[in-house]
């Protein structure tokens, strides 16, 4: 009986919202709010501009709008950072924040930032989960007017992007590649030394440029005898790590000991980040290998700890500190209707030029920890 | 231990289930020491009565009473009649295949020392056991990789291993082959050498005949007759008017046949058992049914009806050997059961639960399912057609239920086999193949199956019908064949059968 | 109560997901003040969910017959995949592109079906297998980076129908056309099926009011609807992925409803050996269900790579389990036989409903999961304990063609 009376009560209240619903046109319905409507005018005004950040309009909106913020995940510490670094500091700012981790699925990102222009997000900042696979959503973004800025990495094969800001993606490898010969000098002798490569997540856009910048330093080393890869795999192809899984990075690295180690001894590995880094020592670890000269990104606390013990070489820290920072600086700069900042550095994303917002990484030894981290509490704790 | 001359007495036991009295006041006296045979027709109450001896119906679901080895016993369930000496060997065999014949004999009741299994004292164990029953192979050997009469000779091992005094073997030949048979009645006689007291229950005369000390006859849930024989000198046919007793009641209706051409014809009909190679389940079976004529199949459970028929229609069962099939003069081979329904054969399993029906259908899309074409307009399914076949037959075949749009289940056993009989009559076959048709169904439901098969003939079909319920053959068709392990063993018009000749040769004496 | 019973024509358990689907949206529209019920995230949710629902097509056949499909995810991933590396490298038209795709996803359903049914080899085991082979396919042919797909393709993936005609109509009016189409095609069936109810089972027919209250009640839910979708931002309209899985309900609803295969399908799901009894060929039902199941996800996996205007490495990463989700939430057994197309695609709608809501509330992925996993669990629990009690199984029988059978688990 209840169920029925239920299904009535229903029935009574989807009738009422169509009919209220029906009332409207086809511009500003009763049932829409208000961001629709403010939709159709700025997508007006987004058809008249051009493709280039720079050019778009510069109108400026409320102090106290809302910001779409669409991570990957939460699985490493900087993006838990950057989650929560991204909520105190807009809402310091009086915006209104929405942030969400996408779990590493690429449907679900779409659907996430489909949902915050639905919530009339003015701008939206995006940390992909794959840089390529967001055209429609963005473009969809760009047409309702928001502004799109990129976050840590880049967004490629769509028009629908007004920014990025990262850390320069191949001076970072650079450093990597520079910081693991200083590190095999210091602590191995002389060479020739053996070594490993490790790169990143290939879907990421980043992980080819580290490998790349890296490469730039080891490659006249490795051409020269100084350096030994024993494997012979030097490409990104056959050094990447699926999804920057460590897992599948430890699987790699105890294969390639077991494979080609088991009469030599490995002098240093170059790691893209700090957890496939713990997963290199570990495999190392395991078979019975003296510990290497492993670097690292992303300064994580688990590493920071390491490097600080001896163990890991290096780390580079990305400060997610600063990239909230200057991505908030852009939102405010917008807000303030004074448009995007000027940049000198574009990319271009397969469609158009982007404006690239870089910034410099610091190279973190046992050495220099203390001072890089002197203004970082928690940081400083580890360093103990 | 009294001085009785008895291991086992079951005094007055009356078994009742909801609205069956199964066991009705059954007095069964076993000798120490004797290999004691009990017979009856299927459903005679023999299974429930060593169940009740077993323990698996508790002590208090019964009356009466039950002595072993002169005390009075109440068991709660099979372990503790296993506990007190008594085993079963059931006719399916309940080994574990994937483990080895070790494992098995102890399997619940493993040697346990310091907490892990004791395998060399279990190994050792095994090998002395399986000599006793003339089994002389590795104990490691997995259940699988043995043939049906060594695992029944493993079965009788793993109830040996627990010091049974009275082992229950209910038709432990029914899946062997003859040689197997012949071992496993030879271990019986050095088993009751060495102390060991065996019930048989068989369908097979001439083995009770060569090894039993006593005959048991149940009927009806009674105990018709028991006495003692004398082994190689059993009077057969005395056993055979025990088991079937009583007269055919006037609980058929009324048939004239007009039989007309041979319609159905099968010759020479082979088939391998698809489980034991090299075992034939039909052994050169040659019949005929003419239009309008119906065909009994005469034969106990595991005679192989079931199997000939499945076989026949479109090799459902087995791997066909040879023979030939011909239908209206022509001679056709039918590879699958579309061919054989193409060709105008329908079959009414026996199973109705697990082969007749799809229990989750309603009543109309089951009663078109063996049939589709027929409701097809153009590409799609017919509803319309549907509902109008369906709502046909319900009418022609009284099928008792509120609507055809309601699931099969919800019928009664009767109504359930009467959408099963339209399903096939909605083919319009010309040969009918009905496999215990009224089994599990009520009396009246019965003589309106058995008034639709006359229907049917009267139609001119061929219909065959196979029983185990020989007044029910006697009262419905017109000419009986008997079949016995895979072999047609005779053929007579029903008009001169009755039930003791026909018994006769379903369960082949040593005289034939 | 009667006449809504009679409005509602048939049993009112029967809507219970139905009524769950409502209320969850009405719930998130008055909780997000309104944004729910908007043209836009309607249009979303269709173009953002098109390809899970068309794979809960695949996968509720599949499970009637009794197996699982694990490899979707993957084989959509690898068709999508070698569809792009193909256009890009060759520059073939994309079309032709999709005809490939398509190709591959038979060629693998193929080699599924010949696992299970010539060799017996249980689904779950072949699929497994299909689902690491064709994953790891997927990132050995695209070395883990994600490739471009044909521009033309982002009209199937998340394009909108035309606009034409007359404007005082105040919407879209290739959506209206479809809203009118719908709406008429609606009023023919049930007035038609009043009909021969009405000639042939008379004692049981539905009194006509009731029919006509039915049909207006619909028709103006269907008119709410095509106004909704229509009546969005100007050059959107009813989503072209939307119109695709459309589409493909009709044609799978009618396979399974009115074709011969269709009834195989649940023959040999529901009985096996009755099945081939009745002269059902088995291993042939297996055969094309399977080869169905991956000819579907390859389309899916053609409308993913449009809206996401590029084929990723990962793409097709556990879409499987939301397929098979769908399906459950939508009353099909684990034991196979019972479930309809239309009770998947509202399980379906529930769980895209349940996830877009979520989202607009801010609600995380970790947290959806969670919701997403108790929803999955307490409806799966709801029928089951209708079964159990004896009662008609809710869901599963949901209006297919009608009937209240009272069916229990076999």
């Amino acid at each position: 009986m209840r169920k029925k009376v239920l299904a009535m009560l229903l029935t009574a209240a989807m009738s009422v919202t169509m009919l209220s619903a029906c009332g409207g046109g086809r511009e500003g319905s009763s049932t829409s709010d208000s961001s629709d409507a403010s939709t159709e005018e700025t997508a007006d005004a987004g058809e008249d501009s051009g493709d280039a950040a720079e050019e778009t309009s510069s109108e400026g909106f409320e102090a106290d709008a809302t910001i779409g913020i669409a991570l990957p995940w939460l699985g490493t510490q900087n993006w838990a950072e950057a989650q929560d670094m991204f909520k105190e500091q807009l809402e310091a700012e009086g915006f209104s924040a929405i942030v969400q981790a996408a779990d590493q699925k690429v449907a679900t990102q779409q659907q996430q930032i489909e949902s915050m222009i639905e919530n009339g997000a003015k701008v939206i900042v995006v940390g992909p989960v794959d840089g390529s696979q967001l055209g429609t959503v963005l473009e969809k973004a760009k047409d309702a007017g928001v502004y799109v800025l990129g976050y840590d990495r880049l967004i490629e094969n769509t028009t629908g992007v007004d920014g990025v800001v990262q850390f320069g993606s191949v001076k970072t490898g650079e450093l990597q590649g520079q910081a693991l010969l200083d590190g095999l000098k210091e602590k191995k002798g002389d060479g020739p030394y053996n070594i490993e490569l490790f790169g990143g997540g290939p879907a990421d856009p980043n992980a080819p440029n580290f490998f790349t910048g890296a490469m730039s330093v080891l490659q006249p080393e490795i051409d020269a005898g100084n350096l030994v890869v024993v494997s012979g795999q030097t490409d990104f192809t056959q050094c990447a790590t699926e999804d920057w899984d460590n897992k599948k990075a430890q699987q790699r690295m105890d294969s390639l000991l077991s494979g080609n180690y088991s009469d030599k001894e490995i002098d240093g590995v170059l790691s893209p980040n700090d957890g496939i880094a713990r997963a290199i020592l570990t495999a190392c670890e395991d078979a019975g290998q003296p510990v290497p000269v492993v670097t690292g990104l992303d300064a994580e606390d688990e590493s920071v700890k390491l490097v600080w013990e001896g163990t890991q070489y290096c780390t580079v820290a990305k400060p997610t500190k600063d990239l909230v920072a200057k991505t908030v600086e852009i939102i405010k700069s917008l807000q303030a209707g004074d448009g995007m900042p000027p940049t000198d550095v574009t990319a271009n994303n397969g469609k158009v030029d982007v404006a690239i917002y870089e910034l410099d990484p610091t190279v973190v030894t046992q050495e220099n920890a203390k001072e890089v981290f002197a203004d970082d509490e928690a940081r400083m704790e580890l360093l103990q | 231990m009294g001085s009785s001359p008895f291991i086992l007495q079951m005094k007055g036991i009356t078994k009742e289930f909801p609205g069956v009295r199964a066991l009705d006041n059954v007095t069964l006296e076993v000798h120490t020491d004797s290999i004691h045979a009990i017979c009856g027709e299927n459903g005679a109450g023999k299974s429930t009565l060593m169940k009740v001896l077993s323990g698996v119906y508790p002590y208090g679901t019964y009356e009466g009473q039950i002595f072993f080895m002169g005390e009075e016993m109440r068991f709660r369930n099979i372990k503790e009649s296993e506990h007190a000496g008594i085993a079963i060997i059931h006719q399916e065999l309940t080994m574990i295949p994937e483990l080895s014949i070790t494992e098995n004999i102890f399997m619940g009741n493993e040697i346990t020392k310091n907490g892990l299994i004791d395998w060399d004292t279990q190994k050792q164990k095994t090998v002395e056991i399986l000599k006793k029953v003339g089994l002389n192979i590795s104990p490691d050997t997995l259940i699988k990789h043995m043939g049906v009469g060594q695992q029944q000779l493993v079965e009788i091992a793993k109830a040996l291993s627990k010091n049974v005094k009275l082992l229950i073997l209910d038709e432990p030949t029914s899946a062997l082959n003859e040689d197997d048979s012949e071992n496993l009645l030879q271990l019986m006689l050095g088993l009751k050498k060495n102390g060991i007291t065996c019930i048989m229950i068989s369908h097979k005369l001439n083995e009770i005949a060569e090894v039993s000390d006593a005959v048991t006859v149940i009927r009806d849930g009674q105990t018709v007759e028991s006495y003692e024989v004398e082994a190689g000198h059993v009077d057969e046919d005395k056993i055979i008017r025990s088991m079937v007793g009583r007269s055919i009641e006037n609980r058929y209706p009324e048939h004239e046949s007009h039989p007309g051409d041979i319609i159905f014809e099968v010759k020479d009909w082979c088939v391998e058992d698809p489980e034991v190679p090299g075992r034939l389940v039909c052994k050169n079976s040659s019949f005929n049914v003419r239009a309008g004529e119906i065909v009994g199949f005469a034969g106990l459970m595991g005679a192989g009806r079931t199997e000939l028929m499945r076989s026949l229609f479109g090799r459902n069962y087995g791997i066909y050997k040879s023979g030939t099939i011909t239908i209206k003069g022509k001679t056709v081979e039918l590879h699958s059961v579309e061919d054989a329904i193409e060709n105008g054969i329908a079959y009414v399993p026996e199973d109705r639960k697990n082969l007749g029906l799809n229990l989750l259908d309603s009543i109309r899309k089951t009663i078109v399912s063996a049939d589709l074409k027929k409701i097809l307009t153009g590409w799609l399914l017919d509803a319309d057609k549907e509902l109008a076949a369906a709502e046909e037959y319900r009418k022609a075949l009284r099928i008792k239920t509120s609507s055809v749009d309601v699931g099969v289940t919800t019928l009664s056993g009767g109504n359930q086999q009467k959408v099963v009989l339209s399903k096939w009559m909605f083919t319009e076959p010309d040969v009918l193949i009905l496999d215990e048709p009224t089994r599990g169904i009520d009396v009246g439901a019965k003589y309106e199956i058995y008034k639709l098969i006359h229907e049917l003939a009267e139609q001119g079909k061929a219909v065959i019908m196979v029983s185990s319920e020989l007044p029910e053959l006697l009262g419905v068709v017109d000419r009986i064949y008997t079949i016995f392990e895979g072999t047609i063993t005779g053929e007579l018009p029903a008009s001169e059968a009755d039930q003791e000749s026909l018994m006769k040769r379903m369960t082949v004496t040593s005289q034939s | 109560m009667k006449q809504i019973k009679q409005v509602l024509g048939g049993d009112l358990r029967q809507y219970t997901m139905v009524l769950a689907l409502a209320v969850l949206i009405i719930f998130f529209n008055v909780i997000s003040d309104g944004r729910m019920l908007t043209s836009s995230n309607f249009q979303n949710l269709l173009s953002g969910n098109a390809y899970v629902l068309i794979l809960a097509l695949g996968m509720l056949m599949v499970i009637v017959i009794g197996q699982i499909d694990l490899s979707v995810g993957s084989v959509a991933g690898f068709s999508a995949m070698a569809m792009c590396i193909l256009a890009q490298k060759y520059e073939l038209p994309w079309f032709i592109g999709v005809l490939i795709a398509i190709a591959i996803g038979l060629a693998i359903g193929a080699w599924h079906g010949f696992f299970l049914a010539k060799l017996g080899i249980p689904g779950f085991i072949t699929t497994l297998g299909g689902m690491l082979m064709f994953r790891g396919g997927v990132i050995w042919i695209s070395k883990s980076i994600s490739v471009p797909a044909p521009e033309e393709l982002r009209f199937f993936g998340s394009g909108y129908l035309p606009e034409w005609g007359p404007t005082f109509t105040g919407m879209n009016n290739s959506t209206l056309l479809l809203g009118i189409i719908a709406i008429v095609w609606y009023i023919y069936t049930e007035l038609k099926r009043y009909k021969s109810e009405a000639s042939i089972g008379g004692d049981s027919a539905t009194p006509l009011w009731a029919v006509v209250t039915r049909v207006v009640l619909v028709s103006l839910l269907l008119a709410y609807f095509t106004w909704l979708f229509g009546s969005g931002r100007e050059g959107t309209s009813f989503p072209v992925p939307g119109l695709i899985l459309l589409i493909l309900i009709f044609i799978y609803h009618t396979i399974t409803q009115k074709t011969t295969f269709g009834r195989h399908v649940y023959a040999v799901g529901g009985n096996k050996n009755a099945a081939a009894l009745s002269g059902v060929n088995v291993s042939r039902t297996y055969f094309l269900t399977m080869m169905n199941m991956s000819l579907l996800s390859a389309i899916a996996g053609v409308l993913f790579v449009g809206r996401s205007t590029a084929a990723g490495p990962a793409d097709g990463t556990s879409w499987e389990m939301d397929a098979i989700a769908s399906v459950f939430i939508g009353g099909a057994a684990v034991s196979g036989g019972v479930g309809t197309i239309l009770a998947t695609v509202v399980g379906g709608l529930v769980m895209a409903v349940l996830n877009n809501g979520l989202m607009l509330m801010g609600v995380g992925a970790d947290k959806t999961q969670v919701i997403k996993g108790l929803v999955l669990l307490a409806a799966v629990a709801v029928d089951v304990y209708n079964k159990n009690s004896g009662r008609s199984s809710i869901i599963g029988k949901l209006f297919p063609s009608k009937e209240s059978t009272e069916k229990k688990e076999g």
